[in-house]
């Protein structure tokens, strides 16, 4: 009797066991994206200062800004769609600048925002910084 | 190699004589593919800066690193952190090609051309050099072009796990597709 209670114990313990072994591959497997619209900025600065930064030391800011949430704001130089419908908004200059990148489906959900953004209009976006190539770029951004 | 590439990219941008030379975009796209029966592994970058200077027939491309987007969060991950390393330092963070086009092409003729394409291509820190072939629409207010060739991750000092190496393609094939439109100083 006492044996059979060890053995079922051990029975459901591994069962248990086992289905959170997989929920637990399952989740890590099938993380959710992160939502920057969500996250709070870690570093809210000037487009120029952003530039600047950059400019001097790029290794020093990767280490600082890579793929950290940041709220950026400048002149806005430039704006463009790209052919998958997101919009990439230039900051203090349309090569050298800040370029922030609103995918398409946060297009469609700042609607009202974006159709008030016009070049030489001071904006403010929020999102996450991929480095710099000429210009510095800022994605999954949304105008703040 | 990193000298070169800025003094190719500082050549385009300061040498501005006369007739309209040099095109470009910012939203070039390029995406990979190294899928396997085990695993769908693709992704996609729309924001390639290149430019393409039609006079000396030269071109140049940059991608950030972490500007590809794969299906699954885990995967964009581990090909930032794990495999192309991409917050170590500047030159792990993009991923560059500079070359020159060495077969004969007629920038006037308007008509789709295959060229061959020779250039170092940099990532992860590695720089090999590499011939491709590459389809050119030329044009005066825009030229198009596309190319697609594979790579060896292990020839970049990309080093895959054996418990996963099976889940990778071993040759990754690459596609790039850019609209290139005139360049104003």
């Amino acid at each position: 009797m006492t044996n059979r209670k060890v053995l079922r114990f051990l029975v459901w313990m591994f069962v248990i066991g086992l289905i959170a072994a997989f929920s637990a591959i399952y989740y890590v497997f099938n993380k959710p994206r992160r939502n920057i619209a969500k996250e709070n900025a870690v570093y809210t600065l000037t487009a120029k200062q952003l530039i600047s930064e950059f400019k001097k030391d790029e290794n020093a800011s990767n280490a600082k800004y890579l793929d950290k949430v940041i709220d950026v704001s400048g002149e806005i130089k430039g704006i463009r769609t790209l052919d998958n419908h997101s919009m990439v908004f230039s900051l203090e200059d349309a090569m050298e600048g800040v370029s922030c990148t609103v995918d398409s489906a946060d297009v469609v959900t700042d609607a009202t925002k974006i159709s008030l953004l016009k070049s030489g209009s001071t904006a403010r976006f929020k999102g996450r910084c991929s480095g710099m190539l000429m210009d510095i770029q800022i994605i999954n951004s949304s105008p703040e | 190699m990193n000298k070169l590439y800025f003094s190719v990219v500082l050549c385009f941008i300061f040498m501005n004589v006369g007739a309209q030379n040099r095109y470009f975009t910012k939203d070039a796209k390029i995406n990979f593919n190294s899928s396997t029966p085990f695993e769908d592994i693709v992704a996609e970058s729309n924001q390639a800066t290149t430019f393409i200077d039609i006079e000396k027939n030269e071109l140049a491309f940059s991608v950030l690193t972490t500007s590809f987007k794969f299906r699954r969060a885990l995967m964009e991950e581990h090909f930032n952190e794990n495999y192309m390393e991409s917050a170590k330092n500047k030159d792990f963070s993009k991923a560059k090609f500079s070359g020159k086009i060495i077969s004969a092409i007629d920038w006037k003729s308007e008509k789709p051309v295959v060229v061959d394409v020779k250039g170092d291509l940099t990532m992860h820190g590695v720089t090999k050099t590499i011939t491709l072939k590459a389809n050119i629409t030329p044009g005066k207010t825009k030229i198009v072009a596309s190319a697609e060739f594979k790579v060896t991750p292990e020839d970049f000092n990309i080093l895959i796990p054996s418990a996963v190496r099976d889940k990778i393609a071993k040759e990754v094939t690459i596609k790039v597709d850019a609209n290139y439109t005139p360049y104003q100083q």
